[in-house]
């Protein structure tokens, strides 16, 4: 196939790659602190992740996840599904980058800012890769230390700083709880690394520690994806912090913390031993179908009174990390790859959608439209391109055809069906309709209600609309080419052993 | 390439479309050109579809597999276990006779539209020719329609020209109140008709008549099916076996039947469309709207012969039917009252006789029903134009004299209506009876459908003479009788041409003289279904009659002794009508005798309260029940629905509440959470 053979390590490139561009980062910016050059820092960074993306789309392409690729004494794993995920980060934090070109125009932080971000996708590509539950824990605090500082990064907005701290107190009580279920699982097992988590599980009679440590390495997780009853971090970050970083939070980080979840959950803890085997000690496919439904419905429920379209997305992204529940709640110990690819081909293209309804949202910060759904009246006139875009990633999120987040819902909830819990997929299909509701909300004002006063709006911002324009071409193309996301998605559920 | 004849055939569809175009357009931007209000291009373009329909005939009768198939495919499927959905042309012999009696009675209306409407100064002309023209076009492209679903598409558009003629005079009351129902009681079985053609296409995956190279033909399929032979696979549906769910589709397909040809109970309509213009109801009760409903039967009875059960209740919903109307019209004062519920009787017959296995049969009675009852509503109309519109037959009387070609073309045509030999009438409608007589010699069922049909026959002999004696004879009761207006050859020339048509048509098809001298050749019509390809062949038909439907000819004595029966008694009831008719009648001065029917008289004059019926099932059974489902609608579906927005809502606004803001009620929140968790799945575990 190829005429060289790369040393193995180099399989970890994508996140190699974010790892070096945000060295490259902290070099520019120790050498000229005050630098305003915007377009070094965000070209830097934009090029780094395009690279990253590049890195993980070849290698998909090459084949070279099909046989898992196993570094640093089992501690880390490079498959298909690994690779699937990381071009879901590389994809939203190259959209992230190219948008924060525009908004982040008239801040200060401009290198550190990219830097923070670098890592933080450092961190979510490794998440998918860890093998062993002491790099879950790095991984995801690499990931999530970069994002208070995040959403803290408008040192000057109270909203910005009073959210990143909020962030930061939830995540370390997460942290704490995470930690101390690995603790727990570790004092059980005998071991940290994931494979060996689970034959360990199979010899053990201590349920009870087992199960008290999964429950709560499963609490974590849900502090990451942002689920019930560890989501009240996400409104106020996702709110407080500027919109393009609300649109990486929700999008990649969300993402992150399913990917790592699923690894965790599936092979550490496996379903024939765990659940339904003779020996079942933890039943936690129960306890992700309650998460599951909880979270869908409190997400969609707490969306639709919002009066803020900001804080209705940022609702709206917990009910989807509800859907995405369903990939773990469905799963039955056998023929699992259709709801576990669909959970995965959903967050594929819940990253465009998400990301590109957030950032309209910066969009509209950027104009200085206003925050409620009133304010949007009648934008549609002002700004038909980027409220076409908008349409676009509501009604995908809603999950109606002909967008990309009608296929991937549909096949979820078709793999739900096809599992058996057709109830979860009502409960999905329910809220999924309740959600049209408040997404119709936006897309009435923008484009039937009358304008109620006179928009301010300058200048047509090239990075966000650019972003804008790639993420709703994506989200359309995902319809007729959901063909190869499909077979990606599957391929990496089965990486799993699903 | 196919012979020229054949290639031209799109054309006696196309010709009448284009007079209604012609009609339509010139008569409303320019109706100062339009000739004649639009007749002439309605005549041109009826008589190049009859010739047209002529050289197609012979061409059929020359060709070599003995028909033209040709189809487009307008809705391709993709993929696999789809189907196409075609528009063709099917020239066989059934459907080229059927082709030159529409055109020729469109012909012939048209012309007689010249003295009825024209010389009678009546306005909307332009709307009246495009119409017919519609109308006519309708009707000849169901006709030569391939397949069911675009059957059902003319079999629609037919019943929306009827509509719009029947309501010509939609200024008055009762034309638009006619048409609505004409309409609806037709949409009403043509619903069933419609879900029979899905049910069709998804049970054999095509709805086409007749085979081609790459597609079976529905009744093909289903009869291998039936038989067991091949791997045929069809889908069946409500867990039905495949004989069963045919006799629903059959039965599914028959509810438009039904409806169109106005038999039991779906009739109503068809007394009230007398409402419409005279040569429109002619054109509906000979050639159309009402044919197209007993057409389609014989069009698919490839199918329904495979399906005893459909074929008996045909049968004797036909035998019924045609009882029941007979009755009624021996109460009725209007001339074009008796003509109508002499057409749903004689409609009867034919259902009658497709139910009995006599393919032939029924269509040699559609054929010469065709000219003998255009003929009788065309001497109505002239009736009618000379009486100034004035219908009451007990206000005519003593016509005979005023108008001999009217009154000969007349009586041609009663007689043929009657069946009397050797007009047309009693050759098809001996036949039917014949047949439905021989095969209830086997099948009490069939036989009491024959008992009805016969008992018909002395009433259509009673009712038909009722009215010839009532018009034509006696003494002019009238100022109007005694000084008819007059009429003019655009009248004469229509009713000279049926009259003879009515009085020699019945010699095509003289089975029982062949049968009972020994003369071979003549039965040219049985020749002629005959000679198509083979699975529309009437040997087929009664091939598989005999097979599946298990029809067997029994006899009386000697098969000669049973012809002559069946027919001495056909005859002799028919003779026995006509002259208890001719005694109480033919008088001077007639008087109404059915006061000695006492309570029976106002049952028949109420249609034996069958519109009543029909309007209680709307009023009094539907209505309340769409009542009710009005307000389950309104108040459960939609209560629910509300009920669960502002549920929703109010969750909604609950959940918000939680979001306080504040960090410790979160920490709180969330480590409760968790612990409830942990107990919750320790109890279940049995951790503690």
């Amino acid at each position: 196939m190829a005429a060289f053979e790369l040393p193995p390590w180099m399989a970890l490139a994508p996140a190699l790659t974010f790892a070096l561009t945000a060295l490259v980062l902290f070099v520019v910016d120790s050498i000229d602190p005050d630098s305003e050059n915007r377009t070094l820092v965000a070209g830097t960074a934009t090029l780094g992740s395009l690279a990253a993306a590049g890195f993980a789309v070849w290698y998909l392409f090459a084949g070279t996840g099909e046989e898992p690729i196993v570094l640093f004494g089992d501690a880390l794993v490079v498959d298909s599904m690994s690779l699937f995920f990381a071009v879901v980060f590389a994809s939203v934090t190259t959209l992230v980058c190219v948008a924060s070109y525009d908004y982040m125009a008239d801040h200060h932080y401009q290198g550190e800012f990219y830097a923070l971000v670098m890592l933080a996708a450092t961190g979510m590509t490794i998440m998918p890769s860890a093998n062993s539950l002491a790099i879950v824990f790095v991984s995801l605090e690499l990931s999530s230390l970069p994002s208070y500082a995040l959403v803290a990064i408008l040192k000057k907005n109270r909203g910005s700083v009073e959210a990143g701290l909020k962030y930061f107190l939830v995540g370390a009580l997460s942290s704490a709880i995470l930690v101390y279920g690995i603790s727990l699982v570790y004092g059980v097992t005998g071991s940290l690394l994931l494979p060996e988590v689970a034959s360990g599980i199979a010899g053990t009679e201590l349920n009870g520690v087992l199960g008290v440590g999964m429950l709560m390495i499963i609490g974590g997780f849900a502090f990451k994806t942002a689920s019930v009853p560890f989501h009240f971090w996400a409104p106020e970050a996702y709110e407080g912090a500027p919109a393009p970083v609300s649109a990486f939070l929700s999008s990649a980080s969300k993402a992150a913390g399913f990917a790592v979840a699923f690894r965790v959950l599936t092979v550490g803890f496996p379903i024939q031993e765990v659940v339904v085997g003779a020996t079942a000690s933890v039943d936690w496919v129960l306890a992700a179908q309650i998460l599951a439904v909880a979270t869908m419905t409190l997400g969609n429920f707490a969306a639709a009174t919002q009066d803020t379209v900001k804080r209705m997305l940022a609702y709206s992204s917990i009910g989807h990390a509800g859907y995405a529940l369903i990939g773990l709640a469905a799963l039955t110990g056998g023929n699992d790859q259709m709801v576990l690819g669909a959970s995965m081909a959903h967050l594929l293209v819940y990253g465009f959608m998400n990301t590109g309804a957030f950032l309209f949202i910066a969009l509209a910060e950027h104009w200085s439209v206003g925050r409620t759904f009133e304010d949007y009246n009648g934008l549609a006139s002002q700004a038909p391109f980027a409220c076409v875009a908008m349409t676009v990633f509501l009604f995908s999120l809603a999950g109606l055809p002909p967008f990309g987040g009608f296929l991937s819902k549909y096949l979820l909830f078709a793999g739900a069906i096809g599992a058996g819990f057709w109830w979860l997929a009502a409960v999905g299909a329910i809220n999924s309709a309740l959600s049209l509701y408040y997404y119709s909300r936006v897309v009435k004002a923008m484009w039937i209600e009358e304008p109620t006063g006179d928009f301010d709006i300058e200048s047509r911002p090239v990075g966000i609309y650019a972003a804008l324009a790639a993420a709703a071409i994506m989200t359309v193309l995902l319809l007729p080419g959901f063909g190869p996301v499909w077979e990606y998605a599957t391929g990496a559920a089965a990486a799993l052993g699903a | 390439m196919a012979a020229l004849p054949f290639e031209l055939a799109p054309a006696i569809a196309a010709l009448p479309f284009v007079s209604f175009l012609i009609a339509l357009l010139v008569g409303a931007f320019a109706p100062r050109l339009l000739p004649k209000g639009g007749a002439i291009p309605g005549i041109l373009a009826t008589a190049g579809s009859l010739l047209l329909s002529i050289w197609a005939f012979v061409a059929v009768s020359g060709s070599a597999d003995g028909m033209y198939h040709e189809y487009i495919t307008w809705v391709a499927g993709a993929g696999e276990a789809t189907l196409d959905l075609h528009f063709g042309i099917l020239l066989d012999p059934l459907s080229t006779m059927m082709l030159i009696i529409v055109s020729l009675v469109a012909l012939l209306v048209h012309v007689f539209s010249l003295g009825y409407m024209n010389d009678e100064g009546e306005t909307g002309l332009p709307r009246y020719y495009a119409g017919l023209g519609l109308f006519t076009a309708s009707m000849l492209s169901f006709v030569f329609a391939n397949n069911l679903l675009m059957a059902f598409m003319f079999f629609e558009l037919v019943g929306l020209c009827s509509w719009l003629l029947i309501g010509f005079w939609f200024r008055e009351e009762g034309p638009p109140s006619a048409a609505k129902k004409a309409f609806l009681v037709t949409r009403f079985g043509d619903y069933f008709f419609l879900v029979g053609v899905v049910g069709v296409l998804a049970t054999f995956g095509t709805s086409m008549f007749v085979g081609s190279e790459n597609m079976e033909a529905f009744p093909h399929i289903a009869e291998q099916v039936l038989a067991g032979e091949g791997a045929v696979e069809v889908t069946t549906f409500l867990g039905f076996e495949p004989q069963a769910w045919f006799a629903v589709l059959g039965l599914l397909i028959l509810g438009g039947v039904v409806g169109k040809s106005a038999q039991f109970p779906l009739h109503t309509w068809l007394p009230d469309a007398m409402e419409g213009p005279t040569p429109v109801s002619a054109l509906i009760h000979a050639a159309t709207m009402v044919a197209a409903g007993v057409y389609l039967v014989a069009r698919i009875y490839g199918f329904y012969a495979l399906l005893p059960q459909v074929l008996a209740f045909i049968a004797f919903v036909g035998g019924f039917t045609a009882l029941f109307a007979a009755t009624m019209g021996v109460v009725k004062k209007e001339i074009k009252q008796v003509l109508a519920y002499s057409t749903i009787s004689q409609y009867g017959y034919m259902m009658l006789g497709l139910g009995a296995g006599g393919y032939v049969a029924a269509s040699f009675h559609l054929l010469t029903h065709a000219f003998f009852k255009a003929l009788l509503f065309l001497g109505a109309g002239s009736v009618i134009i000379a009486m100034h519109h004035n219908e009451n037959m007990w206000d005519m009387g003593g016509l005979k004299e005023k108008m001999p070609v009217t009154y000969y073309a007349f009586l041609s045509g009663s007689l043929a209506l009657a069946g009397i030999v050797p007009f047309s009438g009693f050759w098809s409608k001996d036949e039917v009876l014949y047949e439905a007589f021989v095969h209830g010699l086997n099948s009490p069922l069939l036989l009491g459908a024959y008992a009805m049909g016969l008992l018909a026959v002395f009433f259509t002999g009673f009712y038909t003479f009722r009215m010839v004696f009532l018009t034509f004879h006696g003494e002019p009761r009238t100022d109007t009788a005694r000084d008819p207006h007059g009429v003019g050859w655009n009248v004469k020339f229509p009713l000279a041409v049926l009259g003879i048509l009515a009085a020699v048509t019945g010699l095509v098809n003289m089975v029982p003289v062949q049968k009972l001298l020994g003369v071979e050749g003549i039965d040219f019509l049985h020749q002629w279904l005959d000679a198509g390809p083979e699975v529309l062949s009437a040997h087929h038909y009664s091939t598989l009659t005999h097979d599946f439907a298990h029809y067997t000819a029994g006899t009386i004595g000697s098969a000669d002794l049973t012809v002559l029966l069946s027919a001495g008694v056909s005859l002799g009831l028919a003779l026995a009508g006509a002259g208890a008719a001719w005694l109480l009648y033919d008088v001077p001065e007639p008087v109404r005798h059915t006061d000695r029917l006492g309570r029976i008289k106002t049952v028949l004059f109420n249609n034996y309260y069958q519109d009543e019926f029909q309007v209680w099932l709307a009023q009094g059974v539907t209505l309340p029940v769409a009542k009710a489902a009005d307000k389950f609608d309104q108040g459960v579906i939609d209560g629910v629905v509300n009920g669960a927005s502002s549920v929703s809502l109010f969750g909604g606004s609950r959940i918000k509440r939680v979001q306080t803001g504040v960090v410790s009620n979160y920490a709180f929140l969330l480590t409760t959470g968790l612990i409830v968790l942990l107990v919750a799945f320790g109890i279940m575990g049995g951790w503690f």
